[in-house]
């Protein structure tokens, strides 16, 4: 891949942002590069739709740096916009206009030609499956479709970035998944995909990289692989021996398990760092003469390495007060 | 595309979705054919006296609650949001809804007018003087109706914060009572009150007459309002529009 494609397109930088006494943004760093799809995760009030908020030029930041395909926000939010399609969190087009109107309109603001902003609300009616609905009016509209017409008015002008803030919220599986699809396919045509959600399992599918935000702060960031791996070192292993051990032998030769029960034969350890106790359990067997007959650790999904990321924070939070 | 081109789209848009609509352009000429009216039936002589008054007035309240319920209603509906994540400045947002409330109040009050014409003889003397007061006035209002919508959330509110000062200046701007008529003590206040510039422009242009000498005063005190409207419009958006 040429340099220039792996670049970043979205650079945040000790982002900040106060409402009053509340940090909803506390120095957020981080950088999206051309062609991906990142996953902006975190709880409710976490500040996702703040940074949306913010790349958009919707808010004003209080500290830090914001730039998409290398504009400032505040300093050439003309040139950021023309660049970025965003879906809100609620879809917003105008009620009273039809879909085709809608589309039209927003590609007459994008600075599309007659002819080009026809044939362009054209291609995506089609595409979004809403050609037979294009002359109705937005508010009669389902939620599903409402959704699909939003996302399509975001790529009116085939932007360069895509911000989606929660864009499969409150649909029924159906409308989820096809919309699932479109971000594939906006992804393989080449944009750059910011997408903030709830659903993890959706950010696992879609995303190339994740960050997750806990009030205001980064707490973790990567692939969702390595996201996943951050946790796994402290699960729990199950192992079964050929023949009887002792505790107390087991404890003292595997540091690495913080503690051992033993039920129906197997011995369940939880250890802080998996990878080090699979090694000494393998290394304890060999010493005490005895085979292992069965080991297994499930690997932890994102949503289970998101809720251990979670109270880890919490826990920090608190130790911290 | 020029965002002067940008802020042409948003104008038409608006007119589409807003000024088109039957009901509130019978209510726009209604309005004021009535009050017109009623003042003709009592005595044909002198209603032209306080016409031009009326057509200030229906500028003014029209102009001001226009712009404050099409933004307001889309600050509700999230679609003024939309309009700010679109590549245009807050200057071109600003103008663009500015300028169709502005095409509004002077196409309904030019067909006022025609009626007035054409049904109870009324003669414009000055039609520049007319025109300048009729652009200028409905510019300035709809300036000022943008800058209170922005203020608030609900258009209650919009109206309730426009009434705080719309109600008071009809009495000191000689809509129903000429500025040489008023006590001496309330004539200086009148001079800070847009709307007095409209009226005696509409006057001069209606029958010749007017408090000031011609209507080049009144102009230049509207291109003030106005100018001082735009300038005022612009930090006022920045602050409020994504609250």
């Amino acid at each position: 891949m040429a340099e220039h494609e792996t670049s970043a397109v979205i650079t945040a930088s000790q982002l900040t942002k106060r409402y009053g006494e509340l940090t909803a943004l506390d120095r957020v760093t981080f950088s999206v590069r051309r062609g991906e799809v990142f996953a902006y995760l975190g709880p409710n009030g976490a500040g996702k739709t703040t940074t949306i908020n913010i790349l958009c030029g919707l808010l004003r930041r209080d500290g830090g740096e914001a730039a998409i395909c290398g504009f400032d926000i505040e300093r050439d939010p003309v040139a950021v916009k023309q660049r970025i399609g965003v879906v809100p969190e609620e879809s917003n087009l105008y009620p009273e206009l039809t879909g085709r109107r809608n589309l039209e309109y927003l590609g007459e603001l994008y600075g599309l030609s007659r002819a080009a902003r026809r044939s362009r609300a054209d291609e995506l009616l089609e595409t979004f499956g809403l050609t037979d609905r294009a002359g109705a009016s937005f508010r009669s509209l389902s939620r599903g479709l409402k959704r699909r017409l939003t996302v399509a008015a975001a790529l009116i002008h085939s932007p360069e970035v895509i911000l989606l803030d929660e864009p499969t919220a409150g649909l029924d599986v159906p409308s989820a998944r096809s919309l699932r699809e479109v971000i594939r396919s906006i992804h393989r045509d080449g944009a750059t995909v910011f997408l903030t959600t709830h659903n993890l399992a959706e950010a696992e599918a879609l995303s190339d990289r994740v960050l997750i935000l806990v009030r205001g702060k980064v707490v973790a960031e990567g692939t969702a692989a390595e996201i996943r791996r951050q946790v796994e070192r402290a699960r729990t292993v199950s192992v079964v021996f050929s023949g009887a051990v002792a505790e107390g032998a087991l404890r003292d030769a595997c540091p690495a398990v913080r503690t051992a029960t033993h039920a129906d034969g197997a011995w369940r350890l939880e250890a802080s760092d998996t990878h080090a106790a699979l090694a000494q359990i393998v290394r304890f067997a060999e010493g005490q003469g005895v085979r292992v007959v069965e080991i297994s650790s499930a690997g932890a999904t994102l949503e289970e390495a998101f809720m251990a990321i979670l109270q880890d924070s919490s826990r920090g939070q608190e130790s911290d007060t | 595309m020029s965002q002067m081109a940008r802020a042409v789209s948003i104008s038409r848009k608006d007119m589409q979705s807003y000024y088109s609509k039957p009901p509130l352009i019978t209510w726009a000429l209604l309005f004021p054919a009535v009050l017109i009216l009623a003042v003709y039936v009592r005595d044909p002589a002198t209603y032209l006296a306080v016409t031009p008054g009326i057509i200030a007035m229906t500028l003014l309240f029209g102009n001001t609650s226009m712009a404050a319920i099409v933004v307001t209603f889309e600050k509700r509906s999230g679609t003024l949001q939309r309009l700010l994540m679109a590549p245009v400045t807050h200057r071109t947002i600003i103008l663009g809804k500015a300028a169709s409330a502005a095409a509004f109040g002077i196409a309904t009050s030019l067909v006022l007018t025609a009626g007035l014409v054409v049904l109870l003889g009324m003669r414009i003397t000055h039609p520049l003087a007319f025109a300048l007061g009729l652009v200028l006035g409905a510019a300035t209002f709809s300036l000022l109706g943008l800058i209170v919508s922005v203020m608030v959330k609900e258009v209650f509110e919009a109206m309730t914060l426009l009434n705080l000062f719309r109600f008071p200046i009809l009495f000191i701007s000689g809509v129903f009572m000429p500025v040489e008529a008023l006590p001496a003590w309330i004539r200086p206040v009148a001079m800070v009150s847009p709307l007095t510039y409209v009226v005696e422009l509409f006057r001069f242009g209606v029958s010749g007459k007017s408090y000031f000498p011609g209507p080049w005063l009144p102009g230049l005190a509207m291109i003030a309002f106005l100018a001082a409207s735009w300038l005022a419009a612009g930090p006022a958006f920045r602050r409020r529009a994504d609250r």
